[in-house]
């Protein structure tokens, strides 16, 4: 028999390196039945890869993993689930075009002696399951057609289908308004009741507050405070989440000048901008600052002429402009570099010369036919000054580090000459040393007089490099202040307090 | 040069060579002249079409429909020189138009409409068959021009005109797709429309350019093939789409789009009429022939699709040599 303190799952020592970032370094980890832990961290802390591990996706490099004390290896997402861990991943694993029933049991159909799926045993058990949720879903309901937290709750509901001992939940409030966080709750502190384990992974930290029994908190990879080391209330934990080394690595110039590049007015667009206004100066970088799903994406892709303006109007060099889509845009001298370099941005199919010239063809053209030296030209030019690696000309770009692929998506807006760079998380998933050439890149973007709005949700990085920040709240920019004025603390506080009666008001005019 | 002539001709020109070398063991009437100057004029009008539909294949989308605009076009055609009395020389001309015309509308469909180009070419594939067969009552049209079987037939310096047809046509795809804007489009937007997107390429209107050109080599082919048979009817061109596209992927063009060399193209339309050139001179009959042609396209988009473990077969064999020599 298992006593009291003997956790159900303990986790010692694990590390897990990627190509140039050691994501986990010794991270111990441990799980009482009847308990919710809460796993914080500021985004690249390793929360992601540690999740990874405990669910099975993948094998740490080293480290000890013991169930009810005895060693195991949770070799695959399916051992996972034999041993009783249901993930609800951030992204969900639902079928959106199956019913309620079958995404709760998928995978594990109930099935009668003749081995054909019980179709009357799958609704009757889901309609139990989401019973004792206290949740109002029709398990023959098409999963697609419900709101998004309702999907959520779907998603829940199979874990708790399978009778798992531990839940790990991520990020699982992205997607959900108020009433369905609180609903959430009730059954996290239901499940709890009857003894299930709970990781609780979030970046919204007074509903941490609310929820959790103990802490452990990530920095770089490491555990910097461990369950009962920190009390749980958000300036506990966001002081543990800082640490003391923010400013080290950002080789930030100022370069702003007076004169305004860019004016946004009362930016309003159906796909989620309430009320923006902005202006932009010549040789700055404002930064951008809210949680995910703030909107800050959506005000780039308003700016941008993806999602027609509503309300409000954009003045760029002086003059009113209404892009209809990303074409005009682009013209007038914008840029876009997106958040998803892979999907988004490069072409896979290209060298770097051919990912380089890909927004001026028109420019390095006559009469339709290309001016190929022109191209290579500019492309070793760039390569050097970037100190891109001489590979990407080689082959095509698909075998290049994330940062080296990040700096070609950039050089191409230098090879068009774009005035305004929207630059959507940067640095993202890329190691420090490309963190610090992209840094060093926006430095060299300014100094030449190019203006940059910085999305970014690594709060050190969005403090350090911008002259300016915006806090935006569910799609309104609340207010912009110098970067120099706003403290770490502010920016995190201020950005994960998405549900304030202030901004439900703003929400609701 | 070096841009055209790139590495991704080697496996579709060592796959023709093999295919050749194995029909040769055969036969050994292969190698005689006469069918080898035969073979080029049988080739020559899958091979036309194939540099449409591989161009659609590059921006990622798929051409169903080449096959029954052949017999639609060859109907229109006729109709104009037979019965309405045009001269040659404005109906060559007309019924090019026609074709890129025709291509252009199932383009717009397609990227303006939203409609899978997939969906948009195989109604037309349908539709256009139909179309053909309202023309003369169904039935087809015989002897319409006397000026128009030395198109296909005709000699230059002793080398078929069909030669040069091949010859300025892939001369100019290969222009287009390596020297222009157009063709850097064509293939970033097969490569990552959304990247294309991002970068203020008109994705939709270059789509809808692809399939004008497509329609475009459809009307060039069905003017040989009326000018072959000095006719036009509704039953031309059968399975002609497919062997058009088999002809790309066999070339190495991905159905992924973005990826692939448009002379490769060529080399897989010859891999196939070699083929079927053997089984002709073998005494093959025609049903064993359109198994064959159905195992080829089977076999061309499995290499397609197992691609990677291909390539790392290959070159653990010889890719080491070609890219030392590359070097």
């Amino acid at each position: 028999m298992m006593s009291e303190t003997t956790p159900l799952w303990e986790f010692t020592n694990i590390s897990k390196a990627y190509p140039g970032v050691l994501a986990n370094d010794q991270v111990c980890i441990k799980l009482m039945k009847g308990s919710i832990h809460g796993l914080l961290g500021e985004n690249g802390c390793g929360k992601s890869t540690m999740i990874k591990t405990l669910s099975g996706v993948q094998q740490p490099d080293s480290g000890q993993i013991l169930h009810e004390g005895k060693e195991v290896n949770i070799s695959g997402p399916l051992a996972a689930r034999d041993m009783g861990i249901a993930t609800v991943f951030q992204e969900f694993s639902i079928v959106p075009t199956l019913s309620v029933g079958e995404n709760i049991f998928l995978g594990n159909m109930p099935r009668s002696r003749l081995g054909v799926i019980d179709w009357r045993k799958v609704n009757s058990e889901s309609a139990r399951v989401l019973g004792e949720m206290d949740v109002d879903i029709h398990p023959e309901a098409i999963t697609g057609d419900l709101s998004v937290g309702e999907q959520q709750l779907v998603e829940i509901a199979k874990a708790i289908a399978m009778d798992a001992s531990m839940i790990i939940l991520d990020e699982p409030t992205a997607a959900l308004g108020e009433d369905e966080i609180e609903q959430l709750h009730q059954l996290l502190r239901n499940m709890r009741s009857r003894g299930t384990a709970i990781l609780y992974v979030s970046h919204r930290l007074d509903e941490v507050e609310r929820i959790v029994d103990e802490v452990t908190i990530l920095r770089n990879g490491r555990v910097v405070s461990a369950a009962g080391e920190t009390e749980i209330n958000v300036s506990e934990i966001v002081s543990a989440m800082v640490g003391g080394d923010v400013g080290e690595h950002y080789p930030k110039e100022h370069n702003t000048s007076d004169e305004v590049v860019l004016r946004a007015t009362g930016l309003k667009t159906k796909q989620g901008v309430s009320d923006a206004t902005f202006d932009l100066k010549r040789g700055e970088v404002l930064g951008l600052g809210g949680v995910l799903g703030s909107g800050r994406t959506e005000i780039a892709r308003a700016l941008f002429g993806v999602d027609p303006l509503t309300d409000g109007s954009v003045e760029l060099g002086g003059s009113p402009v209404r892009f209809r889509n990303e074409m005009e845009a682009i013209r007038a001298g914008m840029a876009l570099v997106p958040e998803n370099r892979k999907t988004d941005g490069l072409f896979f199919n290209f060298r770097a010369s051919g990912n380089i010239t890909a927004a001026s063809l028109a420019e390095i053209s006559k009469l339709g036919v290309l001016d190929l030296a022109a191209e290579a030209d500019g492309t070793e030019r760039l390569m050097k000054d970037l100190e891109i690696s001489a590979q990407a000309e080689a082959k095509t770009v698909n075998f290049l580090s994330g940062g080296n692929q990040q700096k070609i998506v950039i050089a191409r807006w230098l090879f068009a000459d774009a005035q305004v760079l929207i630059l959507d998380e940067p640095t993202q998933g890329i190691d420090i040393g490309a963190k610090i050439a992209v840094y060093k890149l926006m430095n060299a973007l300014t100094r030449a007089g190019k203006s940059i709005v910085l999305i970014s949700s690594d709060h050190d990085e969005l403090l350090a490099m911008s002259d300016r920040v915006a806090i935006v709240q569910h799609g309104a920019i609340k207010r912009v202040v110098n970067a120099n004025d706003l403290s770490h603390d502010d920016l995190v506080r201020a950005s994960a307090d998405p549900i304030g009666h202030a901004s439900q008001e703003q929400v609701a005019s | 040069m070096k841009r055209i002539f790139d590495a991704q001709l080697i496996g579709p020109f060592a796959a023709m060579v093999i295919v050749a070398l194995i029909v040769a063991a055969t036969t050994d009437r292969f190698l005689n002249p006469g069918n080898l100057s035969n073979l080029f004029l049988q080739v020559s009008i899958v091979a036309l079409i194939a540099i449409g539909a591989t161009v659609v294949i590059f921006a990622a989308g798929i051409d169903l429909s080449s096959g029954s605009m052949v017999a639609l076009l060859t109907m229109i055609l006729a109709q104009m020189l037979k019965f309405m009395g045009l001269p040659l020389m404005l109906a060559l001309p007309l019924i090019l138009i026609v074709g890129g015309m025709l291509g252009l509308c199932l383009g717009i469909i397609t990227s303006y409409g939203r409609i899978p180009s997939f969906i948009t070419t195989l109604a037309a594939l349908i539709a256009f068959r139909g179309l053909a067969l309202t023309f003369n009552n169904g039935s087809p049209i015989f002897s319409l021009d006397p000026g128009l079987e030395p198109i296909f037939y005709g000699k230059l310096a002793g080398i078929p005109l069909p030669f040069f047809y091949l010859l300025f046509f892939y001369g100019l795809a290969a222009f287009i797709m390596n020297f222009t804007k157009l063709g850097r489009e064509i293939y970033a937007v097969g490569g990552n429309p959304a990247a294309a997107v991002l970068t203020g390429i008109n994705v939709r209107k270059v789509q809808a350019i692809t399939f004008a050109i497509a329609g475009f080599m459809t009307a060039v082919g069905a003017v040989l093939m009326s000018a072959r048979l000095n006719s036009g009817s509704p039953n031309y061109g059968q399975t002609l789409e497919l062997q058009a596209i088999a002809a790309a992927v066999v070339g190495g063009a991905s159905l992924a789009g973005g990826r692939g060399n448009i002379l490769a193209t060529f080399m897989g339309a010859m891999t196939i009429v070699i083929v079927q050139n053997g089984l002709n001179l073998n005494a093959a009959p025609s049903s064993v022939q359109n198994i064959v042609l159905g195992l080829i396209i089977l076999l061309a988009v499995g290499i397609d699709m197992w691609r990677a473990e291909l390539s790392a077969l290959l070159s653990s064999l010889f890719g080491r040599t070609a890219l030392q020599k590359r070097s």
